[in-house]
């Protein structure tokens, strides 16, 4: 198999029983590329995520990463990679420096000046101990760790959760730095700015499936628009509703409120001779996009 | 919210009734077998134990009214409950204090407008709840031990129930009340053992010294000693209730007051910060080095165990003179000094002294499995693996760390031991040491192997699982062949496993069996570890 691909799954699967868990995941992040992974809580990204670094093992299906298979090969795969878990461990008195020592000891050594330089960018002190940290910095410490020993993938799992707004800034620098050396990262969070600043691609998991990937630009594409429209005479109403790609149709006095998906020409062709007054096209962030696809088919957050 | 509290004790209440209901039972059970039946045995039995019993002071209470199944019970297996109830009192006090607010649970319900007053109330009633069904059960098990030969009013029951009810209570208001101090859950437990293990040893020097009588009031544990309800001619110490209630209140109140005053996670008397000084340096390099990096994390732990080995050798072997010349005094108690002709003071240290040495060791393998299921549970384990660590690579460096450990505290406790006994004119057999301290490496190792199989299936219930593995072990080896019990149970004792080194030689079976189980344990472990999944 030609190893182009950082990150492979084809048909991984976890079930946890009445419909929890992760069904026929069909993945591939391609090599130097920052891969989103979105989705509400209980989707299923931090099981993803969890079956790629071996912790949990799947029913059925199979997960790669640099060709190398995740269970199997996992002590292989884990020094292709740095790791960000989506909760804190609990190192209880050691110190931010002794967590970081043990801890790269087992990756094969700790290179001070570099661990120096992470610890001044994301300001932290690595002497104190680690159940004094506040939660943004032990946040920290994990991404110190994950940086450490400049893997050729990073999977991070909520990577900016506790950290404040310059903290968060100076980890998109990082993640962008580091895709300008090559480095694949694989992001699961759901916080949509975040996605929106690095990441190349997005996939969007729901109740266990993904149900989309694509570029931050096609999803910018395939989005709604809110449109209002102000008449000055009678709403040719019945029209506008059947008009293709428009849908969620209201009503007030002389305004009209509808959304658009996809082109516009279906309802330009209605309002030909229709007296418009005013028009205007609100274009959502992907934050709206978001909520309007999991709006789109309601069902409950499947808990993995 | 009650039910929530008492899920919160459910593990200790479980763990530590079922100890105490198995003890009441177990003695009670004993207790014809040993003191006979007829007024002559017993009237024997009551002396020899009565003299034996002055030398185990540090142990257990001086009993009374002997000549009955309640006085005997009331003596041997409540008397030793107190020492049990430190541990639970020591842990859940700490725990309730301190390891909720590092677990951000006592700020989660302060934000759901409970107030901390009302927090406080509610974990003393919660922990008052557990601590009445422990010492129900405590009661229970008296009544089936006793079932059959003796019975024993429910009014005598029920006053003792509450007397042990009171003392876990107190117990657990003042390791609460000084977990107010220090700003962590680790510093609660430090202030906590000094503070009911001193109370403790308090009312052991009490035991023996008049002069200590009256002082010996302020231990909870001095009035629990001098109530005696259960036997018969017994009587509630109502001074010894009255103390306890206002331990109880007292302490309640002022960590009411400690509570109310101090900032959440932080001591109740901060000191000034100091002047943050450059620390850029200074990382151990044991931390960069397999095993050693496991030592490093548990050296407190191995320092803690280390200091108490150490102290009971001094103390065991410095008791040695005159509870052999007790022993030697009676001629039924000559045989716990070993086969005839054995040197009586090796005979003691075989016997008392590594006996001990089994219990603390054992404890110590519990106390590490412990650290184990925990880095499970907090995460650490998942970090671990997130490096390039194989899964068996885990399990084989906890087991040597474990062996490192064990070892280390092995030989310390027999150079005490050596020592001690060179001070009070003794002279061991350096061979006869040496084999004695090599075999408890394969004993803790046999329990630290089932607690490694425990903690890789099921991390959650490693620590109860194995406290029942070390107790039931204990007690089929304590009372299994007073019981009547088939051989091939008594013989699964690990305890028993150990045989005599100092006296005997090396019992061979025994090293080969617990070398078995240690190694099919850590085997086990290293196939579950590989298998099972980590849920954090």
């Amino acid at each position: 198999m030609k190893v182009t691909s950082a990150i492979r799954t084809e048909k991984l699967t976890k079930d946890y029983g009445s419909g929890r868990g992760l069904f026929d995941l069909d993945l591939e992040v391609a090599e130097g590329e920052v891969f989103g992974y979105l989705g509400p809580n209980g989707a299923g990204k931090s099981t993803t995520i969890r079956l790629l670094m071996g912790l949990i093992h799947p029913n059925r299906g199979a997960a790669e990463i640099f060709g190398l298979d995740c269970r199997r090969q996992a002590v292989e795969v884990k020094r292709q990679l740095g790791y960000v878990p989506g909760e804190h461990p609990d190192f209880g008195g050691l110190r931010g420096r002794e967590v970081v020592a043990y801890l790269g000891a087992m990756g094969g050594g700790v290179d001070q000046a570099w661990v120096k330089t992470l610890c001044e960018r994301l300001k932290l002190d690595l002497s104190q101990r680690f159940r004094d940290y506040s939660s943004g910095n032990k946040q920290k410490l994990l991404l110190v760790l994950a940086f450490l020993h400049k893997p050729p993938l990073l999977i991070l799992d909520e990577p900016t959760s506790g950290l404040d707004p310059l903290n968060q800034q100076e980890f998109y620098t990082m993640v962008r730095e580091a895709r300008d050396q090559g480095t694949t990262v694989f992001l699961s969070s759901h916080i949509l700015s975040e996605v929106e600043h690095v990441c190349d691609r997005v996939g969007i998991i729901r109740a266990g499936s993904l149900v989309r990937v694509a570029s931050l630009a096609e999803l910018h594409d395939i989005r709604l628009h809110r449109v209002e429209i102000e008449f000055a005479g009678e709403l040719p109403l019945d029209r506008i509703r059947a008009a293709e790609g428009v849908s969620d149709v209201t009503v007030e006095d002389h305004s009209l409120r509808c959304i658009v998906r996809g082109s516009f020409a279906p309802l330009l062709a209605v309002l030909a001779g229709a007296q418009v007054v005013n028009l205007s096209s609100h274009e959502p962030t992907l934050e709206e996009t978001f909520l309007e696809y999991y709006a789109a088919e309601p069902k409950e957050p499947v808990a993995c | 919210m009650l039910r929530y509290g008492l899920r919160l004790h459910r593990w200790g209440m479980l763990g530590f009734g079922l100890v105490a209901f198995l003890s009441t039972t177990a003695q009670g059970a004993a207790y014809l077998k040993l003191a006979g039946s007829t007024p002559a045995e017993r009237a024997l039995f009551v002396k020899t134990m009565t003299a034996l019993a002055l030398q185990l002071s540090y142990f257990l209470p001086l009993p009374r009214h002997l000549d009955s199944l309640a006085g005997y019970v009331l003596w041997r297996a409540w008397g030793t409950l107190p020492l049990v109830i430190v541990f639970w009192a020591i842990a859940a006090g700490s725990g309730a204090a301190r390891g909720d607010e590092e677990k951000l649970l006592v700020e989660s319900w302060l934000a759901s407008r409970l107030s901390r007053a009302r927090l406080v109330a509610w974990r003393f009633a919660a922990f008052g709840a557990a601590a009445l069904v422990m010492a129900a059960l405590a009661g229970g098990g008296t009544l089936v031990g006793a079932a059959g030969v003796e019975t024993i009013p429910i009014e005598r029951l029920a006053g003792q129930v509450l007397t042990l009810w009171l003392l876990t209570l107190a117990c657990f208001g003042l390791v609460y009340l000084v977990s107010q101090f220090p700003g962590s859950k680790r510093g609660a437990q430090v202030l906590g053992t000094v503070l009911l293990l001193g109370l403790y040893l308090f009312q052991v020097a009490a035991r023996t010294q008049p002069s200590l009588e009256d002082p010996a009031w302020i231990s909870p544990f001095h009035w629990y000693d001098a109530g005696d309800v259960l036997a018969p001619g017994g009587t509630l110490n109502l001074t010894g209730i009255a103390l306890g209630a206002v331990t109880l209140v007292a302490s309640a109140v002022l960590a009411c007051l400690a509570f109310e005053r101090r900032d959440l996670r932080g001591p109740l008397f901060r000191l000034r910060a100091r002047a943050s000084r450059a620390r850029q340096g200074g990382t151990s390099p044991l931390l960069g080095w397999p095993v050693a990096r496991e030592l490093y994390r548990q050296r407190w732990i191995v320092l803690a165990w280390a200091a108490g080995i150490a102290g009971m050798a001094f103390l065991m072997v410095g008791i040695a003179h005159g509870t052999v010349n007790a022993l030697l005094a009676l001629p039924g108690l000559r045989g716990f000094l070993g086969p005839t002709g054995t040197d009586p003071y090796r005979g003691y240290i075989a016997l008392i002294w590594f006996g001990i040495a089994q219990a603390l060791l054992a404890g110590f393998a519990v106390h590490v499995v412990a650290g184990w299921a925990g880095d499970d549970s907090q995460g650490v384990l998942s970090a671990e693996l997130s490096r390039p660590r194989r899964r068996w690579a885990i399990v084989a460096e906890r087991a040597i760390s474990a062996v490192v450990a064990i070892v280390l505290l092995a030989i310390l406790g027999s150079i005490c031991t050596l020592i001690a006994a060179q001070q009070i004119g003794v002279t061991l057999d350096s061979a006869g040491v040496f084999r004695a301290t090599a075999m408890l490496v394969p004993f803790a190792l046999t329990f630290a192997a089932a607690g490694a199989m425990a903690s890789s299936w099921w991390p959650r219930a490693a620590i109860g699982v194995l406290g029942l593995l070390v107790f039931a072990s204990y007690m089929d080896s304590a009372l299994g062949p007073v019981l009547g019990w088939p051989a091939w149970l008594v013989n699964l004792s690990v305890f028993l496993l150990y045989g005599s080194p100092l006296l005997t030689g090396i019992y061979w079976n025994g090293l080969w069996a617990m070398l078995a189980v240690v190694v099919v344990g850590f085997g086990a472990a290293t196939l579950l570890m590989e298998r099972r999944e980590l849920s954090r």
